[in-house]
């Protein structure tokens, strides 16, 4: 039997589609899923070039000016400027403070999730692989975290630490592990099970490369799940913090101290100070719920049956 | 000292007593099933019989329901020399001098008094004045108050200092007292318009209580301060009698039958605590309460628009910002870097160039009208003006970012510097937007601002221990005269004597302290007067503080009462007219 005709007369076997492009197919047949993606990216985009597509930056006291505080929507200020969303009480652009409100609570909530992930990972893996007293008491302390509301842990912290955007950050953190580290331990119990992670062991491979290289990466599934809808919870809780007067610096406003600038004003009917922000965060949440939900769904081999 | 009308209402021409139709609780509804709620949820089966009355025209009970921005911590009148305890203490206990809503001084249980030497005031009671509880007042009650004032413990703020220099108290007479004290006191009436008076018998002393310094005798054992949220305990002579205190939820006062005064004209008074402006303005909105104090500015013309009036008065309070003025081997000025973001090698605010830049670079006129909504006055001295001691036109210093920013030059910090505003934000009007419409013009002549902002009580502690180089907050004098401020603002910070004690700046101008201190040893008001009136404008050369503006005080009413705005900023029962 020659092999060369073989070769020639059967079609070269095709590589099999990679894991990632059959789901990300599966991703785009919910038309729901497509919009908060593409609503997703364009925020993201329009709040990494904030200081270049915004007319004002609010964060610059000296560009601002009382004389132009609280004009509506179209309202045009004394140096001639046109406010296309009008102005809150200390004169700032509202389409401008949006715009850099939202860098505030897309980075405060992407950068406490990517922190609160690792850390949550790193514990759930170690948990579930340790098994006995290390693993009940790490769940035990997630046990206690949960049973506290994430917001009163959040505002004792930011109460004792102080305002500003690292002392957030780290709050979100602290109360943001506990899922994580829930998720990855009920995953890695079931994978560790499995047959590679048998092989890997055999190998006697080191236990830092068992756990992060071989049960981590296969964890991760779930992960990027929870991670997804933290994001917008981060970005609720933020707003909230800010709200209550214990977030971010007031001459830094993200949105939830836009809101509560506003709050003032509402009984007043100046209700463009705290409408728009408040609708720039309902949207963005949203938009990341869909995304989640979808994810999930994609992710999920037993939601698709 | 002449005995006129207490209280006399100039406005009011009709006796509201006798007139049905004046009455609140039946002033007819107004359009709104909200407010019609609010009447049949308070009045209970009263409300049919209110709507009878309106036909028959029969007398029926008279409630006034105020909401307040601030509670009262205590009912007892010497625990907290606070705004909120001193409105309510005003109500049930009076003191022998009282403050006309102009902060004269008007004879309240004292009919009249007479400095007898320049240590010793003689004080004349009035006679046949009962308490709450049927006992008459006596010199007796007089004494035990002063007594009983050092005594309170955990006072966060304490009256004992008006009591402190008195060396004797005696009673010649039940209806005489005779205080003597270890220094000359002109200002002691002033003083004793803080101190209600309370009952000897009704605090557990029914013999005769001798005062002596430093201990009295016949004293029983008086009440702690929590005691006073009993009735029998907070026995006065005022208005009102307390029927109920409930921290956190209300406080309810009945009218005070044996009261010797013009009868009090509402027969329950509730205080209801509603800290948020928002939520105030609603619950006056919604008819659940007839009065409230200073709604926030931006909703006044709403509240005007629906037909409530709305009342506003110039207040003693005014809004500044303390500049540390400090400097010494193991002291750094906190809050303030060179424009590189390096620490400087001297404290800039202590050259007078840099603090006339900071007060040259804020434009008043742009805060008074579009932070405060037109609702302040912009203000030169510490008190305005006709309050005793101070000066009528006094400069107001005028806005000029050129001159501002050439003076900072001249003190060599071309670039400027970078400093930090302390605020607390939520003590006084708006008080976090004026810090930060501040930081926005100062940026704009070169010093780089920051906002630190803080709740009250966090804010005043970090305060006191003088962790701002640059802090926004308010004073009110108490007295209603210019002493009371440049003592504890501007006089030389020495906590030995208490002088300067709020003077965190910690500003000293040995020339103004020697008048000032002279001034409050002068028994001839005119020549006092005249002596405050050079410290004040000898100190304001100097740019101690950036003054900024006076707070205007505002009430809303519901229609059919009207609220007579006075100058302490208190709200009291007693000074809210019924009206057609």
């Amino acid at each position: 039997m020659s092999a060369a005709p073989a070769v020639a007369a059967e079609p070269v076997p095709k590589k099999p589609e990679p894991v990632w492009r059959a789901q990300g197919r599966a991703f785009f047949r919910a038309p729901g899923a497509s919009l908060g993606l593409a609503v997703l990216v364009a925020v993201a985009l329009a709040a990494l070039f904030a200081p270049w597509i915004a007319p004002q930056n609010p964060y610059d006291l000296a560009s601002l000016d009382v004389m132009d505080a609280t004009l509506p929507p179209g309202g045009e200020g004394f140096s001639g400027a046109v406010y296309r969303l009008g102005t809150d009480a200390q004169g700032r652009d509202m389409l401008s403070a949006i715009l850099y409100g939202l860098r505030v609570s897309l980075v405060v909530s992407l950068t406490a999730t990517v922190v609160a992930a690792s850390l949550g990972a790193c514990l759930g893996v170690l948990s579930a692989n340790a098994g006995g007293r290390l693993d009940a008491a790490l769940m035990r302390l997630v046990d206690l975290q949960l049973s506290f509301p994430a917001i009163l842990i959040a505002l004792v912290l930011l109460a004792a630490f102080g305002r500003g955007i690292d002392k957030v950050i780290i709050a979100l953190v602290a109360v943001q592990w506990a899922y994580y580290a829930r998720a990855i331990r009920a995953q890695a119990l079931v994978e560790r099970r499995r047959d590679y992670m048998e092989a890997a062991r055999a190998l006697a491979l080191p236990r830092a490369s068992l756990l992060f290289r071989h049960l981590l990466p296969n964890c991760l599934a779930p992960v990027i799940v929870v991670a997804t809808m933290q994001v917008a919870h981060a970005i609720a809780l933020e707003a909230t913090l800010s709200f209550l007067g214990v977030g971010v610096p007031v001459t830094e406003p993200s949105l939830g101290l836009l809101i509560k600038n506003g709050y003032d004003y509402l009984l007043s009917g100046k209700y463009w100070i705290s409408t728009f922000p408040g609708l720039a965060l309902v949207v963005v949440i949203v938009a990341i719920n869909l995304v989640g939900d979808r994810l999930r769904d994609v992710l999920n081999p037993r939601l698709a049956a | 000292m002449g005995d006129p009308p207490r209280r006399a209402p100039p406005a009011l021409s009709r006796n509201p007593l006798t007139d049905p139709r004046m009455t609140l609780a039946c002033s007819p509804p107004t359009s709104t099933p909200v407010r019609r709620a609010g009447i049949r949820r308070s009045a209970g089966p009263a409300a049919l019989a209110c709507l009878l009355a309106l036909g028959a025209g029969s007398a029926q009970a008279r409630d006034l329901r105020m909401g307040l921005s601030a509670e009262p911590t205590s009912v007892d009148p010497h625990f907290h020399n606070l705004g909120p305890n001193n409105a309510l203490r005003r109500h049930i206990f009076e003191g022998l001098i009282d403050n006309d809503p102009e902060m004269k001084l008007i004879p309240a249980l004292a009919l009249s008094w007479t400095a007898r030497d320049d240590r010793t005031w003689e004080f004349k009671l009035r006679p046949d004045v009962r308490f709450s509880d049927g006992s008459p007042f006596t010199a007796n009650d007089v004494i035990y108050t002063f007594c009983r004032v050092p005594l309170v413990e955990n006072s966060p703020s304490s009256f004992a200092t008006f009591v402190k220099p008195f060396t004797a108290v005696e009673a010649p007479d039940p209806l005489t007292v005779v205080i003597k004290t270890d220094r000359p006191l002109p200002l002691l009436p002033n003083n004793l318009t803080a101190i209600g008076l309370l009952s000897a018998k009704a605090s557990g002393a029914p013999g005769a209580v001798t005062f002596a310094q430093g201990g009295c005798s016949g004293m029983g054992t008086p009440p702690k301060s929590t005691d006073f949220a009993n009735p029998k305990v907070a026995v006065g002579t005022g208005p009102y009698a307390l029927k109920e205190y409930v921290r956190g939820t209300q406080v309810v006062l009945t009218k005070n039958p044996a009261y010797w005064g013009r009868p009090a004209t509402f027969d329950t008074v509730t205080m209801k605590p509603i800290p948020s402006t928002g939520p105030r303005v609603a619950a006056l909105l919604a008819g659940d309460v007839d009065l409230i104090e200073s709604p926030a500015i931006q909703d006044l013309p709403r509240i005007e628009g629906a037909g409530f009036s709305v009342a506003k008065g110039l207040s003693n309070r005014i809004i500044y910002i303390h500049l540390d003025q400090f400097d010494g081997p193991d002291w750094k000025t906190p809050t303030i870097r060179g424009a590189d973001g390096k620490p400087l090698p001297a404290n800039p605010l202590r050259d007078v160039r840099v603090r006339e830049a900071l007060s040259k670079a804020i434009d008043r006129k742009a805060i008074v009208e579009r932070v405060m909504g037109g609702v302040a006055q912009a203000a030169g001295e510490l008190l305005p003006f006709p309050l005793s001691g101070t000066t009528q036109g006094f400069p107001v210093v005028p806005y000029d970012p050129k001159a501002a920013k050439e003076l900072l030059a001249q003190a060599g910090y071309p670039n400027g510097f970078e400093i930090t505003l302390g605020t607390p934000n939520d003590r006084y009007v708006n008080d976090e937007k004026i810090a930060q419409v501040v930081a926005q013009m100062w940026t704009r002549i070169g010093v780089k601002t920051g906002i630190d902002a803080a709740t009250a009580s966090t804010f005043f502690t970090r305060r006191n221990a003088f962790a701002f180089s640059a802090y926004l907050a308010g004073w009110g004098a108490d007295s209603g005269e210019l002493s009371n401020s440049l003592n504890s603002l501007l006089l030389c910070f020495d906590p030995a004597t208490g002088r300067g004690f709020t003077n965190r700046g910690r500003y000293c101008n040995r020339e103004v302290d020697r008048l000032t201190i002279e001034a409050m040893g002068t028994f001839d008001a005119q020549k006092r007067e005249a002596l405050l009136r050079q410290a004040s404008a000898l100190a304001m050369q100097d740019y101690p503080l950036i003054p900024l503006h006076f707070e205007v005080s505002t009430w809303a009413t519901a229609k059919g009462l009207r609220y007579r705005p006075r100058i302490d900023q208190y709200t009291l029962a007693m000074d809210v007219e019924v009206v057609k």
